[in-house]
């Protein structure tokens, strides 16, 4: 997925995810939210998180790490904080090809729910978006596990975040001498 | 008889002080028991537990200014160790002195509870979990927050700190936490040890100063606390070992 860089209208350190969709509801915001981790724990240290937004509202997400896009994405932003955070504005237009990509849309209160778990942030989120909005976004099915379930029942990635946190631990411990 | 238990989450806003002091006075009814603020650099306890005002805390003790039984408070029923929330009470401390202080405390409480720094990033705020007997990892049922547990469980097996148990923490309705705590207890040495529902309590309880299980004994929370007390079986070591385990615990250089 490729992005003008767009005018940075935010850039700070947080630890909740949710905070750049508040920060794009707040605002308003047409153009993207930039999330780059912090953490040496992140699945693809390299890897960015990159949500899109039309006036407030999430559109699509991707992650350059793991080339995950739509809900996928999402899990692997999730995993990744605390960020640095930078919101930047594009015009409408110009997000227009993007956007109509389907493998990368979300449903506007799903990244609420699943980067931030914050039910009153999604409400408002859906509030906010316009009918139709969910069309074209790959959307979830009733019997479907929960993203937090799904994120525990894969084994792998589990596994990964274990073994990246023991050696973190280990080469720590020997830095700090305890 | 002790037994030093680090309260961790690695993460914030898991309500892991909530849960410190929560533990710890479900605890004092069969316990005697001690909680100390090891969270040196923010500072939460004193908020809780309604000593905001006091004269003493741990950064005087950590600066070498106090002896560790001059920042100890009767409160609610446990030994309340807080620790201040100035920076220049920050900068003062030293951070290897919280072993000698855990170590002095040791000798006449059977369980310590540590409130642990909210973050892995430092020395000092991994100090807790290198010097507890066992940790308790506060966790809510999202996605970061289970990352970060699982990166909390590896930092203390690094230590052979045990992981006594999970209390799920801030759950609402919507999520499926009987699936969700079965599914990561799985991934975790310990076992759930409660389940604790969101709660205006909660607030409530931090707006008086008061530990959740004295401003609302009868909430569901409260009630979920001390479940989690009853679970969680305390070992209790012999004292004088404890004391000589964290005097002897090498300590960081810096912070």
């Amino acid at each position: 997925m490729k992005l003008p860089q767009g005018r940075l209208v935010r850039r700070r350190v947080v630890s909740d995810p949710g905070t750049a969709l508040s920060n794009a509801l707040e605002t308003e915001l047409t153009g993207y939210a930039r999330l780059e981790s912090q953490d040496a724990l992140l699945l693809d240290a390299d890897g960015v998180g990159v949500l899109t937004f039309e006036d407030g509202v999430p559109v699509v997400a991707y992650h350059t790490g793991t080339d995950s896009g739509g809900r996928d994405a999402l899990a692997d932003i999730a995993v990744a904080g605390p960020y640095r955070l930078e919101l930047y504005e594009l015009a409408a237009d110009v997000l227009a090809d993007v956007h109509t990509t389907r493998e990368l849309r979300v449903p506007p209160e799903t990244p609420a729910e699943r980067l931030a778990s914050d039910p009153t942030l999604a409400e408002r989120t859906r509030e906010v978006a316009p009918d139709g909005r969910c069309d074209g976004a790959t959307t979830k099915t009733d019997d479907e596990p929960s993203a937090v379930e799904a994120f525990l029942d894969d084994e792998e990635k589990i596994a990964t975040i274990q073994e990246r946190a023991r050696a973190e631990a280990e080469e720590r411990a020997a830095e700090w001498d305890f | 008889m002790v037994e030093a238990f680090a309260v961790a989450s690695g993460k914030g806003g898991t309500g892991k002080t909530t849960s410190t002091l929560a533990l710890g006075m479900a605890l004092s009814e069969r316990y005697d028991v001690t909680v100390i603020d090891a969270d040196t650099g923010m500072a939460n306890v004193l908020f809780h537990a309604g000593l905001a005002d006091v004269e003493t805390t741990l950064h005087d003790v950590l600066a070498g200014d106090e002896p560790a039984t001059a920042a100890v408070y009767e409160r609610f029923g446990m030994d309340v160790v807080p620790c201040g929330t100035s920076l220049d009470g920050f900068e003062d401390a030293d951070p290897t002195r919280l072993r000698d202080v855990v170590a002095d405390l040791a000798a006449d409480t059977d369980v310590i509870l540590l409130d642990s720094a909210a973050a892995l990033g430092s020395k000092a705020a991994v100090l807790p979990v290198v010097l507890a007997d066992r940790v308790v990892v506060v966790l809510q049922p999202t996605i970061p927050s289970l990352s970060d547990g699982l990166k909390v469980q590896e930092y203390a097996a690094t230590y052979d700190t045990d992981v006594a148990g999970m209390v799920f923490n801030r759950v609402t309705d919507d999520e499926n936490i009987d699936t969700i705590a079965a599914k990561a207890e799985r991934y975790f040495d310990g076992e759930t040890l409660a389940t604790v529902p969101e709660s205006d309590s909660v607030r409530a309880a931090r707006r008086a100063g008061k530990p959740l299980l004295a401003h609302a004994p009868d909430s569901a929370a409260a009630a979920a606390y001390r479940q989690a007390a009853a679970t969680l079986d305390v070992h209790a070591g012999d004292s004088a070992a404890v004391a000589d385990r964290f005097r002897s615990a090498v300590v960081p250089a810096d912070r």
